[in-house]
């Protein structure tokens, strides 16, 4: 009996301790979590939350952002002479000329710097899960750390804006799409770093409001009964009575918390319902577009990093493999009304001065290259030499050699083109290539996080840039 | 930084700052005061700023930063660092620029902070771990000792754990706090960390009142003779570590060892055996994934090259030893070299390796050896073949202590919940009783590697029965003083809760008809598994995260998974539940057209004389663009008493189970857009016969979106969630419906948590419970409502 006596009163004490602790102790106790290097030093944050727009399957910059010289479609034309299957439009800016079909987005180019010399990685044979885990974590796999997202490196330093609303919010990506599913649930992970900053995944932004609420049949009422119920029972059971340890308590706060999150006013920013019809359609109705009107409520209620994608599926959307021409019309017009309300609503509420907006995709296409130039791969995409069809009259093929990256707010400068890629076939970068390094560097300063922050895992340090290299584009920023 | 307007929605500053520590650890553990450590502080700095132009063979200045020896020797002006005097050493000079040139050479000097970290840090002595203790490396002897067991009993018993245990504590002047647990408790940890599910009431009340002396020992044989609950349950630890995982590929190279490996488990196959086979397939049911490692689709880099991989996991999975680093350049956290790696690559490559030294050719080529030359020397100019049997031979060899200790201390840390040496994969660290680490390891070595004996020997110590206590490591080291308490595997979690409720998940093949019901392991990963931390097994997960998150919790609270399986749990527990009918066809996975491909293809022809309504289901199997994707089914013709008549003709309700369903009619054929559902009226019809022929329409077939699909005819109404009815057996036999809310949560209590329910919580328990119409006389809702309580609380999800 003595002995349990003095065990309820050691659980009393650490009871007590816990509730007084701080946050930094609490972290200290669970252990095993990477931790942070202390070197880096801090630079000067210009936005709070990140939205990435992601084109996923890999966006024509021919088509879209850097458009070429044009050549109409007609019988017998030469593959190699065509570089855009679409006319320029002009922008809000004069040395800025964009692909017809973006006309929304061009009026809102003074709000944005446009790269057009974005290097992706050379990983040889092209897999679009692959070359998309190495946009989204910085590294190539197969590697010997699960490396985080970029959203769960931004989540696990920053932490949330609101703690009522999950850091890393990942929008449209249905991850059971078929043979590439597992390269996709590679990545969509926060690696080493642990579960609690991986991703909140709503693969279908008109569902979003039901991961906010019970699911299955459970009504909100019969929820907060169950809850109710819950606690009663906790406080029912004998270990409830006589206190608690730190697992324990661990644990429960993690399930209060996912009630309080359910539960806060700030879920409402989940339920689209609640956005007039004008709205809706000032988004476009579609799956992305909704996904877009979502990422501004979210970013409305304090979400730090928020994904919006086109979707990957295996030649669907940007993965224009044949009849690239007539697909990036619709590919166009799914983006253009979106993108720009976003960035229009968000300047409206005087939050896009501090959101860093990023339009960007896994690589570039060509009619004729596959891979980058002078580095040719295997199993290109068929293109016949002369087009018969209006089919063959499109990008189709991988291109690694350049492609476009489009930076709204957060403290970049509006206006602003970066980089530029040669006039003629193979249309390569001239001037200022910016790799997945330099890239991640400068959305990683608008944040507030040096390029060569990092934690430790497994006794070496592993950085938000590969080696802790990236260099962020200074001239971005305004 | 700048906070923006809206933060005038969270509340009071003091609450604001409990609910960031309730949303995880985001809050950088900057810990003042600790010692500044190489790999952690140092490190990141060299890295940044020096790496770049010291190192390698063409250092400038012939200084090299790779390695701590190279520092100390320094280079043409002298040693870089003086440990313990930070003001001679030259490496703090030159940053200074005290003395010219000033370094970084031609760049930005270092700034202040950076300074004084490496300042601090050779004061401190220099030391090359991340840690402040530093083991000293050469110190743990490669051959095992066998200490002898020695003389105490604190713990008033003869087993020799429990004496190395008195030992430890006598001489930290510990005197033992707790008991072991009672036997209900004891029964819970032993049938999780054996079976890997919770026991039933009856299996508790059977052991309760076992009043023999050995019954904890007999209890923990008769566990480990059951074969098959034993595998699929310690698989996962196993798949963990050699990360295998089933139909998980990259368009590289990978192959699933799940056959080779739960063989193994179920015939008890030594440790050694299943080494040597690991590290040299040679009969052809032998596990070849493991050495293929996981690759994906275009170039490699060199480091992770299959025979680099092969080295990097054997070297920690079997021996606790870290070759990440020096798989790219000589590592700066212990004393392993770039050559050592490839040494042991080579064992596992075809062709001679050239070493690449971070993504340099370095122009010489690996000499294929092992980790420690004392164990022997690896045949030169030899086939593969012979140098994997060499790999074989000397991994398991007893004079290879670490090969033993690696292992016994992963079981230990998986039955303690903190191992003997912590981190498990750092065998170079001291345990907290080395002594007891030696012993166990020999008497493993002795006893044939035998992993059944293994556990055995473990719990059945009086140290393994301790109640748990809740301590984690303290800077200033870890003290045993009992288990640690456990959170339950995802798959533990899982698979108790099939076993209490009788809901297992089913897998389906391809084939009609096929579907077995399965433990969790066998299942792809799921939301709700990752979450409880399945790990995506593209590297070595030598120990699950055991911490609670909001993610996680979330999961639980709203996710789909949890919540279908206790719906469907619920209905079996108030006796409402039945087994959805057999389809009267299933075509399996079709991806050919009707009309042109015999073999792909489907056809039925099925007596539907007597049936009023008929079900006609087609689902898609994983096409890429469902939407795209036409099912067709041609000719589809009942023949009656009164004439034929054509599918076509039959009025039927259509139901899309996505967002829209296109049906597409001509003379011959139906072609859908999948999922899809009719539901057609046969009454009064008189029909005998219903067939047709079905597959893909061609223009799917020709396009690139995989097309897959299944087709489905019932006469009576389907379960909807599950088409194909499982064919074999569950794991364990399903609990019989509850017959009122009393015997319910007794039930429940004693199943969930091994313990009666106390009048407190049978009171909460049934105020939850409402009544409806069901055998049970209660409302199913409320019945998972109660199960989810039950398995959300601390209770359940812990081993204690």
């Amino acid at each position: 009996m003595a002995d349990e006596t003095r065990s309820i009163k050691q659980h009393l004490t650490r009871r007590r301790f816990l509730a007084g602790s701080t946050a930094a102790a609490a972290a200290a106790l669970t252990g095993t979590a990477p931790r942070p290097l202390r070197a880096a030093e801090t630079v000067d944050a210009t936005a709070d939350t990140v939205i990435l727009l992601w084109m996923a399957g890999g966006m024509a910059q021919t088509e879209t952002f850097d458009p070429k010289r044009y050549t109409p479609f007609e019988p017998g034309l030469e593959s190699r002479r065509v570089l855009s299957t679409f006319p320029s439009i002009d922008t809000a800016i004069d040395n800025i000329k964009l692909s017809s079909g973006l006309e929304r987005i061009a009026s809102v180019m003074d709000r944005a710097t446009l790269i057009r010399s974005y290097q992706a990685g050379d990983l040889g044979r092209i897999l679009h899960a692959r070359h998309q885990y190495h946009w989204h974590t910085g590294y190539a796999p197969p590697l010997t750390v699960a490396a985080p997202h970029i959203g769960s490196w931004i989540a696990r330093t920053l932490g949330p804006n609101n703690a009522d609303v999950p850091a890393f919010i990942d929008i449209g990506q249905n991850l059971e799409i078929g043979a590439e599913s597992d390269g996709l649930k590679a990545f969509h992970t926060a690696g080493f770093l642990g579960t609690e900053h991986g991703p909140f995944l709503i693969s279908d932004p008109r569902d979003a409001a039901a991961a906010m609420r019970p699911a299955g049949g459970i009504t909100s009422d019969r929820f907060r009964r169950r809850y109710e119920n819950y606690q009663a029972l906790l406080e029912a059971s004998p270990i409830g009575r006589e206190g608690s340890d730190f697992q324990r308590e661990s644990w429960m706060r993690s399930v209060d918390n996912a009630h309080r999150l359910m539960m806060s006013p700030a879920a409402k920013a989940f339920d689209l319902s609640l956005e007039s019809r004008e709205s809706l359609e000032g988004y476009g109705e579609s799956k992305f577009g909704l996904g877009c009107l979502l990422a501004r409520r979210l970013t409305e209620v304090g979400a730090r990093f928020i994904e919006v994608t086109t979707e990957y599926i295996p030649f669907r959307f940007w993965d224009t493999h044949e009849n690239g021409h007539t697909r990036m019309a619709r590919l166009k017009e799914l983006i253009d009304r979106p993108v720009a309300r976003l960035v229009l609503d968000l300047e409206e509420r005087g939050l896009l001065d501090r959101t860093l907006i990023v339009i960007a995709t896994e690589f570039g296409r060509d009619m004729i290259t596959e891979g980058r130039p002078g580095k040719p791969v295997t199993d290109p995409i068929k293109q016949p030499e002369i087009m018969g069809e209006l089919k063959h009259y499109g990008m189709h093929r991988h291109f690694t050699g350049a492609g476009s990256v489009v930076l709204f707010g957060g403290g970049v400068k509006g206006g602003h083109l970066y980089g530029e890629t040669a006039d003629e076939r193979p249309c390569e970068i001239v001037r200022d290539p910016v790799t997945i390094e330099d890239l991640h560097a400068t959305i990683y300063q608008a944040m507030g996080i040096s390029p060569d922050h990092g934690y430790e895992v497994e006794q070496r340090p592993f950085y938000v840039t590969r080696d802790g290299k990236g260099k962020p584009i200074q001239e971005v920023f305004g | 930084m700048k906070r923006i307007s809206y933060h005038r929605t969270a509340s009071a500053p003091v609450k604001i700052a409990l609910r960031y520590i309730g949303l995880g650890s985001w809050i950088g553990a900057h810990l003042l005061g600790q010692p500044v450590s190489y790999s952690h502080d140092v490190h990141p700095i060299l890295a940044q700023r020096c790496l770049s132009c010291h190192t390698g063979s063409s250092a400038q200045g012939g200084l090299s930063f790779e390695s701590g020896e190279a520092l100390l020797r320094g280079g043409v002006s002298g040693p870089a660092i003086v440990p313990g005097a930070s003001a001679e050493s030259l490496l703090v000079q030159r940053v200074r620029g005290a003395l010219s040139p000033r370094m970084p050479f031609g760049g930005e000097p270092l700034s202040a902070g950076q300074i004084a970290v490496i300042e601090t840090w050779i004061e401190q002595g220099a030391h090359w771990g991340s840690r402040s203790v530093e083991p000293d490396l050469t110190s743990v002897p490669l051959q095992l000792s066998r200490p002898p067991v020695p003389d105490l009993d604190l713990l008033l018993s003869s087993h020799p754990i429990d004496r190395f245990v008195s030992a430890y504590w006598t001489a930290k002047t510990i005197t033992p706090g707790h008991g072991v647990v009672p036997d209900a408790a004891f029964a819970r940890r032993t049938y999780l960390d054996l079976w890997g599910f919770v026991p039933s009431p009856s299996q508790l009340a059977d052991f309760e009142s076992d009043e023999r002396s050995d019954k904890r020992t007999r209890l923990i044989d008769r566990l480990l003779a059951n074969d098959r609950h034993y595998a699929d349950h310690w698989i996962s630890f196993w798949n963990d570590l050699l990360r295998n995982d089933e139909g998980v590929i990259y368009h590289g190279q990978r192959s699933s060892i799940s056959t080779w490996l739960l063989d193994s488990l179920r015939n008890n196959r030594s440790y050694d055996k299943m080494v040597r086979a690991l590290l040299n397939p040679v009969d052809e049911d032998d596990p070849e994934g493991f050495l293929m490692g996981v690759t994906w689709r275009g170039t490699i880099n060199a480091s992770q090259r299959p025979p680099i991989q092969a080295a990097q996991n054997s070297a920690q999975v079997f021996l606790g030893i870290n070759l990440k680093c020096a798989s790219c350049h000589d590592s700066f956290i212990n004393q392993w070299k770039l050559a050592d790696s490839y040494g042991l690559a080579s064992l596992f490559s075809d062709a001679p390796l050239e070493l690449v030294r971070c993504d340099t050719e370095l122009g010489t080529m690996a000499k294929p050896a092992f980790l420690y030359d004392e164990l022997g020397v690896a045949p030169t100019n030899a086939s593969r073949r012979d140098r994997q049997e060499f790999a074989a031979r000397v991994f398991t060899s007893p004079e290879n202590g670490r090969f033993a200790r690696t292992m016994v201390n992963r079981y230990w840390g998986r039955l303690l919940g903190r191992a003997l040496v912590e981190p498990v994969d750092e065998m170079d660290r001291t345990a907290w009783s080395p002594d007891l680490l030696e012993w166990l390891a020999a008497e493993f070595v002795t006893n044939g590697y035998d992993l059944k004996w293994l556990l055995k020997t473990i719990m059945t110590s009086k140290t393994y029965q301790l109640a748990s206590v809740d301590e984690m490591d303290q800077a200033d080291g870890y003290v045993f003083r009992g288990p640690r308490p456990r959170r339950l595997t995802a798959e533990q979690f899982a698979d108790s809760v099939s076993a209490i409720t009788g809901e297992w998940p089913v897998l389906s093949g391809n084939a009609p008809g096929q579907a077995l019901y399965s433990r969790e392991w066998r299942q792809k990963s799921s939301p709700l598994t990752r979450a409880l931390g399945r790990p995506i097994r593209d590297q070595v997960y030598t120990t699950r995260n055991q911490k609670a998150t909001t993610l996680q919790a979330l999961e639980m609270v709203n996710g789909r998974t949890l919540t279908r399986m206790l719906e469907r749990a619920a209905s079996r527990q108030v006796g409402t539940f039945r087994e959805g009918p057999r389809p009267d066809f299933d075509s399996g996975v079709v991806t050919g057209n009707p009309a042109r491909d015999s073999r792909s293809n489907g056809e039925f022809d099925i007596d539907v004389s007597g049936a009023d309504r008929l079900w006609l289901i087609v689902t898609n199997e994983g096409s890429y663009d469902p939407s795209r994707v036409f099912a067709v089914l041609s000719r589809a013709n009942f023949t009656g008493r009164h004439g034929d008549v054509r599918l076509l003709d039959l009025s039927a309700e259509v139901r899309s189970w996505s967002e829209r369903a296109t049906v597409e009619v001509d003379a011959d054929s139906v072609a859908v857009t999948p999922p899809v559902e009719f539901e057609i009226d046969l009454a009064g019809r008189e029909l005998e016969r219903f067939r047709s022929f079905v597959g893909v329409s061609q223009e799917s077939r020709k396009s690139d979106i995989n097309p897959r699909v299944r087709f489905f005819v019932f006469t009576e109404e389907p379960d909807r969630r599950r088409l194909v009815a499982p064919t074999n057996d569950p794991p364990l036999v399903a609990p019989a419906a509850a017959d009122g809310p009393g015997t319910l949560v007794a039930n429940l209590y004693l199943y969930g948590v091994a313990r009666e329910a106390t009048p407190d919580e049978l009171r909460a328990a049934k105020a939850m419970l409402a009544e409806g119409e069901s055998p049970a006389g209660l409302d199913p809702r409320s019945v998972e409502d109660l199960l989810w309580g039950v398995f959300m609380s601390p209770d359940f999800q812990f081993i204690r």
